[in-house]
């Protein structure tokens, strides 16, 4: 791993073509702008390390002998969820 | 091909019923090959069964089935990626987890699998719609769907 120091304004190259740049930095809080291939994904970390652990508990599936009960949307209501 | 499965026992498994995930699910970056399982031709629901480890097998829910309104709009990239469009448009299911009882089980609204059913690859979409859970409960009373009122 490599640790580096940046000063608000100054960037970070990875390859030939990543580069993240210290736009500001307030209290806590620093924003960052990453440019990389779209091909690239960017995620917050803990979002993706929360969808990693639930796959994780999603894994090994127990108990499943009432599944054939569900025989889907015409015995069950629709829900409906909320929107942004 | 021959697969060991847990859940399953052994499985004889035709190609058409293998899926690739060039870049394996979070949390499971080496697994790229699932096998899907329907699980019964009226049910929502439905399996995907890794390749190589016997013990790894998701339950998969067919969102539409339960939450009518899911929705998302899938990045030019990821489309392409996986080689849906409007002609060819992908399969989706939301994972779903089971942690003691089947009334409880729980489906990631944030994260479905996109899959396209014509050459065979899918992958694990990360949605950028905050009011989507990982964790959305399913059934709210015994085994009835539950109803989602207002939100934000």
């Amino acid at each position: 791993m490599l640790a580096l120091t940046r000063k608000a304004g100054e960037r970070i190259v990875i390859g030939d073509d990543i580069v993240v740049t210290v736009v500001n930095i307030k209290g806590d809080n620093i924003r960052l702008t990453v440019e990389a291939p779209k091909e690239i994904k960017i995620y917050r970390g803990e979002i993706f390390d929360a969808i990693a652990e639930e796959n994780k508990q999603a894994a090994f599936p127990k108990d499943l002998a009432e599944l054939d009960m569900l025989k889907g949307p015409r015995g069950a209501t629709v829900a409906k969820l909320p929107r942004a | 091909m021959k697969v060991k499965s847990t859940r399953f026992g052994e499985l004889e498994v035709a190609e058409e019923q293998l899926f690739d995930f060039p870049y394996g699910i979070p949390g499971f970056p080496e697994e790229k090959t699932f096998v899907y399982l329907p699980h019964d031709a009226e049910s929502p629901f439905s399996f995907l069964q890794s390749t190589t480890e016997a013990n790894l097998t998701f339950l998969l829910a067919d969102p539409f089935s339960f939450f009518k309104d899911y929705e998302f709009v899938i990045e030019d990239e990821v489309a392409k990626e996986l080689g849906i469009s409007q002609e060819n448009p992908p399969q989706v299911f939301l994972i779903a987890t089971v942690k003691e009882k089947l009334a409880d089980m729980t489906v990631n609204l944030l994260a479905p699998i996109v899959i396209n059913g014509v050459n065979h690859t899918g992958r694990q979409v990360i949605l950028d719609k905050p009011e989507y859970s990982i964790r959305h409960k399913l059934f709210s009373d015994g085994l009835q769907a539950e109803e989602v009122k207002g939100g934000k």
